[in-house]
């Protein structure tokens, strides 16, 4: 099928509007979608459901979460594992808590109480700016790791803050099985690329752009600073945290606080930046690609040193990875500095123009 | 349709700014009547852009006060000032450069805006229906300015004159009572700046809005302003209309007499 | 009122080694507008190579001076550092000039993670030891002063004074220098820079090594307290909230900041960890800077800007 979008009149505003203007688009997502909720389920094993799939998801999400800040505003976070953090052990108690509670709503109100602490950790940026803010945002996040290592009563007197779910389910659906565990992260991300597609499109994410391209003209046009960085703190952590949750109960079932780390906040950023800032789309595929890149790593390198007659230790191994790791992002940020999404774009457009170039 | 100048509708009082050393105004006085244009004129680093940021609140000034529909401010805010139907462009364009054309404008909107968060996020009926209406409302700007063929654009890709005028049609998206225009028809060439003087013209007369004008293009400001301000260090050194200022020596020494 | 003075002494010495870590930060974002998130990694390898060379170099070369050890593996390390430098402005900023911040710290973080990999890989990742004959007791000061004096401990002092004069060097260097003045004006304005002549790709060698010396300071002065491990990179996120509290930009700034800090943590430890639960000196430091923020966004020495429009 060719890729066009001549012949494709819009004869309303809201024809124009949609999400998916061109057919050709709305097609391939669909396509995506049957894959993603019926292929995959029937066909994949365990393992990729484990190692990369559910992963994929939940960071996805979290990923999302993340752009809307850094992407959309203009916001440099360092501190988004915080909020995945408060999301899981939010989640976690009021799960263990209040009796008979649905996991969906626990899950939820752990996103929330993110949310919550995304709007006071989102204060600082309404005084300070860039690199400053992306500093005080590792307030956050090592202010978050020592609270749910050191007091005990949010992670229900356990020692060193680990704890842990088991036997979830939705209205009767069991959510023990690797396929249910995807199934349930599916609909989640899908839900909330949706929304968060809605939102970028809207008037509220022009406030959130407008505020990261020029500041100044924003608020001469009427947008409150204020509003516009705190709503896109409140979001951006809602997202995250629901996926901090997801990634607790869900992925683990059993975390402690090195699970949201520093480590994983640089994670997410990375994911952003690589697949590219201010696209949803762009969010999946740096989540795939950070998911997908140590495994293959994992992988390829023993058996390239077996080529070569090199025996590579576990420990060379890992040392590999950091350096190729390493460099790829390096090679990437200077060869594509607006990511895989754009990419993606520019391959389009020339498939749009196909077979005359111009 | 034609909109007589009326009463004041503006009044700056004794504005003094400085940055830490720097005297940028010095005890300003003028006003805007509603209705018309009137231009602020004076040699670099007079002050006139100042004066700007200080009357939407962009700067905060020192000393003075801004009366605004017989409203005192000692200080305006931006935020106010967009409230109040004040919207502006700038000397060195400052679109929102990750959108296109239509999403600038769109941003123009804002204050109009009614529907929340969360019925946005569901693309929730009044969400959507405002959203249509405002669009309806930018194409009516868009085929103003005629700028059609653009509306897709990435605003960075287009060309300097083109921002220009984009950047006046995210102000005009506002449907402001008055409109700060800071060096509109800077670096365009001679075509361009016909454009530009008969949209401002038109601005003034189709929509009756109060234009308050920066430009350093004489023939232009003679021609089309109703009063003038001349400021030169900081300092109001004359002030009337076209002819009176043409003919004050002060000005023509401090301010024509260097140019020529 | 001994006691206290004792912890305020600890905090200052312990504030004069993050003015140097923040130095490191300040030094590189001054000439080249990158925040440099590697500071850690540099830290790490400058003091893994320091330890493994004078660890190697009595075997290879049959020396029995420690000192002698000690001063060859310095200069190794240092011209390795050298030799990061290099190939960090030849193979990643020279095609990065003019991006975006982030851009620019994400570009850091990998070459933190290559670093790390280099690093480990090369020599090694165990505990070693850096044995630079620091003295490891305490002694007592001023005990005319106070009753039984004050007990202070010699390795800190020393380390402290090491820190301080190196600081007080680098601000010399950018004060009376003509190397240091071209640094400088390189900070204010790039593209002027350029176009008189300042030749940007060797400032910014000069300026990444003259960081990785300073990593390398502080990572023997760490490395001979803690021992050469891994952890080593933590100790330049205890260098941030000391970079934002002083100003990115500002060299009294960092000294001023780090010292600050350095009081506070301890402080803050003495007086108020038991209260909370202890541990608390890692992010204290943070909402310390932070709270100055909300008071003072432009940090201790910077001016006010107005945005211009
Ligand atoms: N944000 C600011 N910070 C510091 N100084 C400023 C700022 N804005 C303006 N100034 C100073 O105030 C004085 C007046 O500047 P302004 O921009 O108002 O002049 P102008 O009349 O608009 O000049 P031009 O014709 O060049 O646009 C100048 O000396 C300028 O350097
Ligand atoms: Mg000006």
């Amino acid at each position: 099928m060719l890729y066009r979008e001549n012949g494709q009149f819009k004869t309303t505003y809201a024809a124009d509007q949609q999400i998916f203007p061109i057919a050709q688009d709305r097609w391939t997502i669909l396509g995506i979608l049957l894959i993603a909720f019926i292929a995959i389920p029937l066909l994949v094993d365990e393992y990729l459901f484990r190692a990369i799939l559910i992963p994929f998801l939940i960071l996805s999400l979290a990923a999302i979460g993340v752009n809307i800040l850094v992407g959309y505003c203009g916001q440099i976070t360092l501190g988004a594992g915080a909020f995945m953090a408060v999301g899981a052990y939010a989640a976690y108690n009021f799960h263990i808590r209040i009796e008979g509670l649905p996991l969906l709503v626990s899950i939820l109100l752990g996103g929330l109480t993110s949310a919550l602490v995304g709007i006071v950790f989102g204060i600082p940026s309404l005084r300070v700016r860039g690199l400053y803010l992306a500093v005080a945002t590792l307030a956050a996040q090592f202010f978050t790791d020592w609270v749910f290592l050191r007091i005990p009563w949010f992670t229900d007197n356990s020692s060193s803050g680990s704890v842990s779910v088991s036997n979830l389910q939705v209205m009767g659906w069991q959510i023990d099985n690797p396929v249910s565990k995807y199934l349930f992260c599916l609909i989640f991300l899908t839900i909330f690329a949706l929304l968060a597609k809605n939102m970028t499109r809207c008037a509220i994410g022009r406030q959130w752009m407008a505020i990261r391209d020029m500041d100044v003209a924003a608020e001469v046009i009427g947008i409150r600073p204020l509003f516009a960085k705190l709503s896109a703190f409140a979001v951006s952590s809602f997202f995250v945290g629901t996926a901090g949750a997801l990634w607790g109960f869900i992925h683990l079932a059993s975390w402690e606080p090195a699970a949201f780390s520093v480590d994983r906040s640089f994670q997410l950023l990375f994911m952003v930046i690589i697949g590219g800032l201010g696209t949803i789309m762009g969010s999946l595929f740096g989540a795939a690609f950070i998911v997908v890149l140590p495994i293959v790593l994992n992988q390829f390198l023993p058996a390239l040193g077996g080529v070569f007659g090199i025996k590579i230790s576990t420990a060379g191994v890992s040392h590999a990875e950091l350096i190729i790791f390493g460099g790829l992002i390096v090679f990437f940020l200077i060869k594509e500095p607006h990511g895989i999404a754009r990419l993606w774009s520019t391959g389009k457009e020339k498939l749009r123009l196909w077979p005359f170039p111009h | 349709m034609n909109h007589q100048i009326g009463d004041v509708i503006l009044d700056l009082k004794n504005v003094s700014l400085a940055f830490g050393g720097v005297k940028a105004l010095t005890d300003i006085s003028f006003d805007v009547r509603e209705h018309e244009i009137r231009a602020i004129i004076g040699p670099n680093g007079a002050g006139k852009s100042s004066m700007l940021n200080v009357i939407n609140g962009v700067y905060r000034p020192q000393q003075g006060e801004i009366i605004l529909r017989g409203e005192h401010f000692a200080r305006m805010n931006p935020y106010k000032a967009a409230k109040a139907g004040i919207s502006r462009t700038f000397q060195n364009i400052a679109l929102f450069k990750g959108m296109n054309v239509i999403d600038n404008m769109m941003t123009g909107r804002n204050l109009k805006i009614r529907s929340n968060l969360i019925q946005q996020a569901f693309w929730w009926g009044p969400a959507r229906r405002e959203e249509l209406a405002h669009r309806a409302k930018v194409e009516e700007v868009i085929d103003f300015l005629e700028i059609q063929h653009i509306r897709k654009t990435p605003v960075g890709r287009l060309p300097y004159g083109l921002q220009k005028r984009v950047d006046l049609g995210r102000a005009l998206a506002m449907e402001p009572s008055i409109l700060l225009l800071d060096e509109p028809m800077a670096g365009m060439n001679v075509e361009e700046k016909q454009d530009m003087c008969r949209f401002i013209l038109d601005i003034n007369d189709q929509f009756g809005t109060t234009i308050v004008l920066i430009e350093h293009d004489m023939a232009v400001v003679m021609d089309i302003s109703d009063r003038v301000v001349v400021l030169d260090y900081g300092k109001k050194i004359g002030d009337g209309n076209p002819d009176e200022v043409r003919a004050s020596p002060e000005v023509i020494s401090a301010y024509l007499g260097v140019s020529h | 009122m001994g006691f206290f003075l004792e912890t305020l002494i600890g905090g200052l010495m312990a504030g004069m080694l993050y003015s140097l870590v923040a130095l490191g930060f300040v030094l590189i974002y001054k000439a080249s507008g990158v925040f440099n998130f590697a500071q850690g990694s540099m830290v790490l390898f400058a003091a893994l190579a320091m330890a493994r060379f004078a660890e190697w170099l009595p075997h290879w070369l049959g020396l029995d001076s420690l000192w002698l050890a000690n001063t060859i593996a310095f200069v190794i390390a240092g011209a390795l550092m050298f030799v990061v430098a290099w190939l960090i402005e030849r193979l990643v900023l020279r095609y990065l000039v003019n991006q975006e911040g982030a851009t620019l710290l994400m570009a850091t973080l990998g070459i933190a993670y290559v670093l790390e990999g280099i690093g480990t890989s090369l020599f090694g990742n165990n505990i070693y030891s850096i044995d630079v004959g620091m003295p490891k007791e305490p002694v007592f000061i001023l005990d005319g002063l106070f009753e039984g004096g004050l007990l202070i401990n010699k390795e800190d002092f020393i380390a402290a004074l090491i820190a301080a004069l190196l600081v007080g060097l680098l601000a010399l260097f950018f004060q009376k220098t003509t190397t240091g003045r071209a640094l400088r004006a390189v900070a204010d304005d790039h593209q002027a820079a350029q176009s008189i002549g300042i030749p940007l790709n060797r400032i910014w060698v000069i300026i990444w090594f003259v960081a990785g010396l300073v990593a390398l300071v502080a990572g023997v002065i760490w490395g001979s307290k803690l021992g050469v491990q891994f952890s080593l990179v933590t100790v330049a996120l205890r260098g941030l909230p000391v970079v934002i509290l002083g100003g990115l930009t500002s060299i009294p700034g960092a000294i001023i900041g780090g010292l600050i800090i350095g009081v506070g943590e301890k402080l803050s430890e003495v007086y108020l960890g038991p209260m909370i639960g202890g541990g608390i000196e890692i992010w204290f430091a943070y909402q310390l800077a932070l709270v100055f923020l909300l008071f003072r966004p432009q940090g201790l020495f910077g001016e006010k800007i107005i945005d211009r429009v």
